[in-house]
């Protein structure tokens, strides 16, 4: 299973975006700044926009999913339960992983964007295709759901997960790392070779490299146990 | 059209003569191939087709009961070009203006501004609806008869809720009633002779033509 980016290229106005390369199985995360082209990418992989030149070929995925950078434009019912339904899965079961349990009759534009975040995220990884795009998915989110939103994705056991994120703070354990500037995306590498490349590094990450350190991988608590291991 | 007075009245007339005959409605069609750029006018085909698909689908179910079914659809046709044609050349603020100019800055300023919403959220609608398309194509949901009364309960909602919301809006920067503005316009010389024949097609749908040519002969 994989996704193919070949020499891709999408004009709109005065931005264009380039990138080549190839997503393996795995969680792969795309960094960049607010802008950068990370939205455009996340349409560009599910094929709601069509390249001007260069292909994106999908090889054995039979399932694709993208959650969009804003939960409402995801929304098409006017109940939490028949939206969960629309998803095809189960209300009660997704109700009680977005925490949103005894909200089922509740008008899905009444939750707060954090709650409507949680219901839309816990309905695409809970639907679980063999490729993920997360467009922004921490974004909204405080930090206890942001860790239980890792937590979800670092429990998907298959398949190609994408996050296109500019999150800093709260990440999940990642296999590849790429970055995308001014509409230019540059793969870093598969993780943890890729961390001292990365330019986007979270603060805490960075500093630990600077004292030294070589994270395993790029969360908080890898940073730590990476500072403890050189200073004993 | 350059002076949004003339278009509006012109846009006015005309469908009152598309609405009181069918001479009018085929004297207006006549004037919109004349004094509009026609294809250019007209909103993508995806929107277009189902308006048109449905205008006719009425009109032949009319036929079928014996009703007046040729009479609708071409009085239906020329209504629906009118408002491609009107709203394609409406810019932002215009028809505020035009209000203002012709009732003041109380009353105009009232209906201006409502009719100015009024036209944002055709423009928000179709973003909606779009949105709306992308999500159920990500869920694998084909549009469809069962799809169509949550979708449209949804965007009714939306609507509504964001009408709401602009009202608070307004309530809390301060607006009461009115306002103040100073309209100015431009005009092309082609607008005056373009608004004179949008006259005809109004005299022809008031006139019982069948007298005068009673009358002439």
């Amino acid at each position: 299973m994989r996704v193919d980016l070949e020499d891709l290229l999408f004009s709109r106005g005065p931005f264009s975006l380039r990138g080549s390369g190839t997503f393996e199985e795995g969680v792969h995360l795309v960094s960049g700044p607010v802008g950068s082209g990370k939205s455009t990418l996340a349409l560009l992989l599910a094929k709601l926009l069509l390249p001007e030149s260069g292909a994106v070929r999908q090889h054995n995925v039979s399932s694709a999913l993208l959650l969009l950078q804003f939960p409402e434009h995801q929304i098409t019912c006017p109940t939490v339960a028949e939206e969960i339904r629309s998803w095809g899965l189960a209300p009660e079961d997704v109700l009680a992983q977005a925490d949103l349990l005894r909200r089922g009759d509740d008008d899905p534009f009444h939750l707060s964007r954090g709650e409507l975040k949680r219901l839309v995220l816990a309905c695409t990884l809970m639907r679980n295709p063999d490729l993920l795009m997360l467009d922004e998915p921490f974004s909204s989110l405080d930090c206890t759901a942001k860790r239980k939103a890792c937590r979800m994705i670092e429990e998907r056991k298959e398949g190609i997960t994408i996050i296109f994120s500019h999150e800093r703070a709260v990440l999940p354990r990642v296999d590849a790392l790429w970055e995308m500037e001014a509409g230019s995306l540059t793969a870093c590498g598969s993780v943890p070779g890729a961390i001292p490349r990365w330019r986007h590094a979270p603060p805490y990450l960075r500093y630990a490299l600077d004292e030294g350190a070589r994270p395993e991988n790029i969360r908080l608590a890898d940073a730590r146990e990476a500072l403890c291991r050189i200073r004993g | 059209m350059q002076d949004p007075r003339l278009r509006l009245l012109a846009a006015v007339v005309l469908s009152l003569a598309a609405f009181a005959s069918t001479t009018g409605a085929v004297a207006v069609l006549v004037w919109w191939l004349i004094f509009t750029p026609r294809t250019k006018v007209l909103p993508r085909l995806g929107v277009f087709l189902p308006l048109i698909a449905m205008i006719v689908a009425t009109a032949l179910l009319s036929a079928w009961g014996g009703g007046a079914g040729l009479s609708y659809l071409i009085r239906m046709l020329a209504l629906l070009l009118l408002a491609a044609w009107t709203y394609a050349g409406t810019e932002d603020g215009e028809v505020l203006a035009v209000a203002v100019w012709a009732l003041g800055n109380r009353v105009g300023f009232e209906i201006g501004l409502i009719a100015e919403m009024g036209l944002t959220s055709l423009a928000v609608l179709r973003q909606e609806i779009e949105q709306m398309r992308v999500a159920m194509a990500l869920k694998g949901i084909r549009p469809g008869a069962r799809s169509i009364v949550p979708l449209a309960v949804t965007l009714i909602v939306t609507q509504i809720r964001r009408s709401d919301e602009i009202a608070r809006l307004l309530v809390v920067r301060g607006y009461a009633i009115g306002g103040r503005i100073c309209p100015r316009f431009s005009a092309d010389p082609r607008d005056i002779p373009a608004f004179l024949t949008a006259i005809i097609p109004g005299v022809l749908s008031c006139l019982p033509l069948r007298d005068v040519f009673i009358l002439v002969g």
